[in-house]
């Protein structure tokens, strides 16, 4: 009886220590720090922690860059900005309404979030639905989290902040509604989830693969230095967008080829994937997704009305 | 007292065993059941001849996509019955296939949560072949709103039929999909109105398949069956509501 009061004991201790985020900030460029997480799916043990969250320290404040997927997760990250700098938190940007970028938000609710209209409508939509499918996968690390919407709306162009252009560009190739910033004092290019580097890319929200393809081009075409993707390294070079485009041009051909051979979806989701993948994580695991997301459309491309 | 804790404990797992029939691939509590209730406690085999393919996970409970692949199979089928154990609305097709049809279907249906899935093939043998898979999910998906009442003039839509004849070798695939929103009762007080029954006929009129179907089937059904050679085909619906459908399939 001892030991199973031990191994419960043990058995929740190691249940609330997931939501021990260790949240270290690298110095990535002038006044510029990355926050970067896993390339894994969410789980019990990394407390959603699979994220890259960045800042950037102006002179009039930190401007940051997604918030998380957690609240516990914010605040950490909040602490972690305490650590390498004295000013105060001036502003937040959302690059999507995707869970694992923004319910860190509680966090920061006394500073201005801002997020593009499309992103604050489908964070609306979507976001208590997502963050309860978070809980069920994250568990305990989720405690106290809420969906906290953003509290200011930005569109396409310049923000200025304490020496700082931001470029920011409205895009939909990830969700409907993608905000993909550029810093040009720095030339970092904090391109979100429309970049997904040694990681498959996810899909639940896409308008379509052509629309992402179209998006990589624009953010190609930037005067960037540096890429942060919204998971996966950092890269100087342009492998990112070359990787990007291939992974996109094959999905889009494999599953077009798979409706014109009339193949249903198990036969399609058990397809081969390139050996050339075989360095980027959850390929399998996406393309489950990515079936189930986008399949129907590529079938009713190869179908006629039948009815009389 | 612990001796005596250790036995419940003991007694209440040799019970979940006693449930859950030797040599089952998915062992289920409800095999017992549903082996009463479909197959009327028929003989029955679990065979690896009988394929049933589903994702690891549900990534949308209300679309799981299902594929049963019996190709393997020497014999006539009699019947095909296809159902989810822990599906508040387990059945989902029953298939009477004339011997044009291959022993291949695929189809679309709703999961509530985690559940076996079953496919039985009843043979010319008297004997029930079953086949099994497992499907995850965080489910939700037979009482989820529907997706399709959410569009605005669904009801014009009602019955159209998509689909094409694809060539496999010798053989062919049909792919076909409905627009119904196959409403099963148990979302917001809609009342069930979804397809019921089906035939696939060749140009003259005679039977090929007959099938069966259930609400625990998706909204805007997509069915795929496989059938010998490359003939041109009908299909005839009907829903419970009595509205009639038929296509024609080149």
């Amino acid at each position: 009886m001892r030991y199973l009061f031990i191994f419960c004991c043990s058995f929740f201790l190691s249940l609330s220590a997931v939501a021990d985020y260790q949240l270290t900030p690298k110095k990535i460029a002038e006044n510029t720090w990355l926050v970067e997480g896993s390339t894994d799916n969410f789980s019990l043990h990394n407390g959603g922690n699979i994220v890259n969250a960045a800042f950037i320290v102006t002179d009039h404040g930190v401007v940051v860059v997604d918030t998380g997927p957690s609240f516990a997760y914010g605040k950490v990250l909040r602490a972690a900005i305490a650590s390498v700098t004295d000013k105060p938190v001036i502003q937040v940007l959302l690059t999507h309404h995707h869970p694992d970028h923004v319910l860190g938000n509680q966090a920061f609710d006394d500073v201005p979030i801002a997020a593009l209209a499309g992103t604050k409508k489908l964070l609306q939509e979507q976001g208590n639905y997502m963050a309860e499918n978070m809980y069920r996968v994250v568990g305990d690390a989720m405690r106290g989290t809420e969906v906290l919407l953003p509290t200011q709306l930005v569109e396409e162009g310049l923000m200025e902040i304490g020496g700082h252009p931001l470029r920011l560009l409205s895009l939909t190739g990830h969700t409907g509604a993608d905000l993909a910033i550029l810093d040009e004092r720095t030339g970092v290019l904090f391109a979100g989830d429309l970049v997904f580097y040694q990681r498959a890319l996810a899909t639940p929200n896409t308008p379509g693969l052509a629309a992402w393809l179209a998006d990589i081009d624009t953010l190609e075409k930037l005067p960037w230095k540096l890429i942060v993707p919204g998971h996966g390294p950092l890269a100087t070079d342009h492998q990112p967008f070359v990787q990007m485009r291939d992974y996109l041009n094959w999905l889009d051909s494999a599953l077009r080829e798979a409706a014109q051979a009339g193949q249903d979806m198990n036969q399609v989701l058990r397809m081969p994937i390139p050996e050339r993948f075989a360095g980027v994580s959850l390929t399998r695991y996406e393309l489950i997704r990515t079936v189930s997301h986008l399949y129907p459309r590529y079938e009713q491309q190869q179908w006629q009305r039948l009815d009389q | 007292m612990k001796q005596r804790m250790v036995c419940a404990l003991v007694l209440s797992l040799v019970s979940c065993w006693a449930n859950a029939v030797e040599g089952d691939p998915q062992p289920s509590v409800m095999w017992e059941y549903f082996h009463e209730r479909l197959l009327n406690n028929a003989e029955f085999v679990f065979d690896e001849k009988v394929q049933v393919s589903v994702p690891p996970f549900a990534e949308d409970a209300r679309q799981v996509p299902v594929e049963v692949d019996a190709r393997a199979l020497t014999g006539r089928v009699e019947k095909i019955m296809l159902w989810a154990e822990l599906n508040p609305i387990p059945q989902v097709l029953n298939v009477y296939p004339s011997a044009e049809l291959e022993k291949f279907l695929a189809v679309r249906i709703r999961v509530e949560q985690a559940t076996p899935i079953r496919a039985a093939f009843l043979m010319d043998d008297g004997i029930w072949h079953v086949g099994s898979a497992r499907i995850e999910a965080a489910g939700g998906g037979c009482t989820a709103p529907s997706v399709v009442r959410a569009q605005e003039g669904w009801e014009d839509h009602l019955g159209e039929i998509l689909g094409a004849r694809f060539n496999t070798g010798d053989n062919s695939r049909l792919r076909l999909s409905v627009s119904h929103p196959m409403d099963n009762g148990l979302v917001d007080s809609i009342p069930e109105f979804y397809l019921d029954q089906a035939e696939l006929r060749d140009l003259s009129g005679a039977v090929l398949a007959r099938l069966e179907i259930f609400s625990a089937i998706s909204e805007n059904p997509t069915i795929t069956l496989g059938i010998k050679g490359q003939p041109e085909t009908q299909l005839w619906l009907r829903d419970n509501n009595g509205n009639e459908f038929t296509a024609h399939i080149p």
